[in-house]
């Protein structure tokens, strides 16, 4: 289940870099942000669980799309430095904000799925963590889909194979640009509006996520779709291994300890530049 | 058709292109030639958009383009084919040229143009499904050739279409271009290659250091001493 949410996180994360080579630090806000948007919606306004989910997520990809149009638009053509700097400003902006308005204190949402586990043969999944896993699958392949088949996607992949081409092309460069990042932060927030209900949600859980996320993203390739997907399921795999077979106190350790191991092996990452971007 | 009056483009504090005037009339093939980093380049970005002039105008069918961006300029007609083939590597040669016609809306038309296409080059048709990454330097100056030409541009640009081609695809790409003229497409060339280049056009512009030095048609300039000097190693 975890592996369908690090590939979304990570997917997010790698479009935005490979597009727009814009090094995200907002990302884990956007995550905890749909969290909060689902606490929101379930448990103070009491709308249905899956229409809540929906928001949460439409949210994202306004809230995201908001961050491009005031910050990142003022930016273009200015170092990756600044860049940098104003979105690390951003994040502990939006964290603060986040502390304001919820406290401290962690949240948790209820779900409305069955608490007995689905038992197949030897092996019981809950119905919560099966619900998570299958939307995360959706989404990712929608976002293929989208990159791969759509206008806008191949726009998107002109414009990070050869941008000054794209343009000659006719693509219009700030409209592809909001669209990659109101994307990239729409599978954040999903990814947190998911996971909120199946752990609980703090002001703080965004930074976990955004490491890991950059974490998928070194160990997939910069800018490989695929990679980032891969790369989160493998991430959960090892994980869940070293969590099982040495102590679950190394749980975040393990996904660390394989990034030092491809950075040292592999540092272009898993997937080579071939395959980047669909 | 196509007027540059005064154009200035600079990069940083260094001139590119100083105060250059040159036209083109509908339906001519002109070639600009010059040594490496003359302004050729920069005078194509500035018309196409992708450069932003400093001072002068540019004025294309009566209308001032000076600034617009790159989208309106394709809009209007103006296709860039730019130095180095500079196609999409990870795309598909069908995606390549799909990317030509980004702007346009008719899609019965698109696809009748797509298909025409396919059928001049029938190499791009027999790799239409691969990467266009995968491609020899002609076939992929082929496939930008046919990219521009996706537009359906009243005016191309073909920035050293020849460079780094064997000898027979460089006539290849030559006839090519000739034909696009002969189609009714206003051509304009910028070439290292200063002898094809001013066989193949009508009129021709030399430049120097961003400045025009010589201007004449194709025939002329071959004759032209200073031209025989400088570029034909004669």
């Amino acid at each position: 289940m975890l592996g369908g949410i690090y590939a979304l996180l990570g997917i997010g994360l790698t479009l935005i870099f490979g597009i727009m080579r814009v090094v995200n630090f907002t990302h884990g806000e956007l995550y905890s942000f749909g969290a909060y948007m689902m606490f929101m919606f379930v448990m103070l306004l009491h709308l249905d669980f899956f229409l809540s989910l929906v928001l949460a997520t439409a949210l994202g990809v306004a809230l995201g799309a908001v961050i491009e149009f005031v910050l990142l638009r003022r930016l273009r053509g200015a170092d990756i430095d600044t860049t940098m700097l104003v979105m690390i400003g951003a994040w502990i902006a939006m964290q603060n904000v986040e502390q304001l308005i919820w406290s401290g204190v962690a949240k948790s949402i209820t779900s409305p799925f069955p608490s007995a586990p689905l038992v197949l043969g030897g092996i019981s999944v809950a119905w919560s963590r099966l619900f998570v896993f299958a939307v995360a699958l959706l989404l990712i392949a929608g976002t293929y889909a989208l990159v791969d088949r759509t206008r806008i996607g191949r726009a998107m992949r002109a414009t990070f194979q050869d941008g000054d081409t794209a343009r000659l092309m006719g693509v219009d460069i700030d409209t592809t640009y909001l669209a990659t990042f109101a994307l990239g932060s729409g599978l954040a927030a999903a990814a947190g509006a998911l996971l909120g209900p199946v752990f609980v949600v703090t002001p703080g859980m965004g930074d976990l996520a955004a490491l890991k996320a950059f974490a998928i993203v070194i160990l997939g390739g910069l800018g490989s779709i695929l990679g980032a997907t891969i790369g989160g399921f493998l991430l959960a795999f090892i994980e869940e291994l070293g969590a099982g077979y040495l102590s679950s106190g190394y749980r975040d350790a393990m996904g660390f300890a394989l990034i030092i191991l491809v950075l040292l092996m592999r540092p272009t990452g898993l997937i080579s530049r071939k395959d980047r971007i669909g | 058709m196509l007027r540059v009056e005064g154009l200035t483009c600079r990069y940083g504090k260094v001139a590119a292109v100083s105060e250059l005037t040159l036209e083109v009339r509908q339906g001519e093939l002109v070639a600009l030639i010059g040594a490496n980093g003359a302004g050729k380049t920069t005078t194509l970005k500035a018309i196409s958009g992708l450069v932003a002039p400093v001072a002068g105008r540019l004025m294309f069918s009566g209308r001032d383009i000076t600034g617009a961006s790159a989208r309106h300029i394709l809009r209007l007609g103006i296709a860039h084919c730019p130095e180095g083939r500079r196609v999409f590597p990870y795309m598909t040669v069908l995606e390549n040229l799909q990317m030509g016609s980004h702007l346009r809306r008719d899609r019965r038309q698109v696809a009748a143009d797509m298909a025409g296409l396919l059928d001049r080059f029938p190499i791009l048709r027999e790799r239409r499904a691969q990467t266009a990454g995968t491609l020899s330097g002609g076939e992929q100056q082929l496939l930008a050739i046919a990219r521009a030409l996706m537009s359906r541009p009243k005016l191309v640009m073909f920035d050293e279409p020849s460079l780094g081609l064997a000898p027979t695809i460089v006539d290849r790409v030559f006839d090519v271009i000739k034909t696009i003229q002969a189609a009714g497409v206003t051509v304009i060339m910028v070439e290292q290659n200063a002898f094809a280049a001013l066989e193949l056009s009508d009129r021709a512009y030399v430049i120097e250091q961003g400045r025009l030095t010589l201007t004449g048609t194709g025939r002329d300039l071959l004759e032209n001493p200073r031209v025989k000097a400088a570029y034909l190693g004669a």
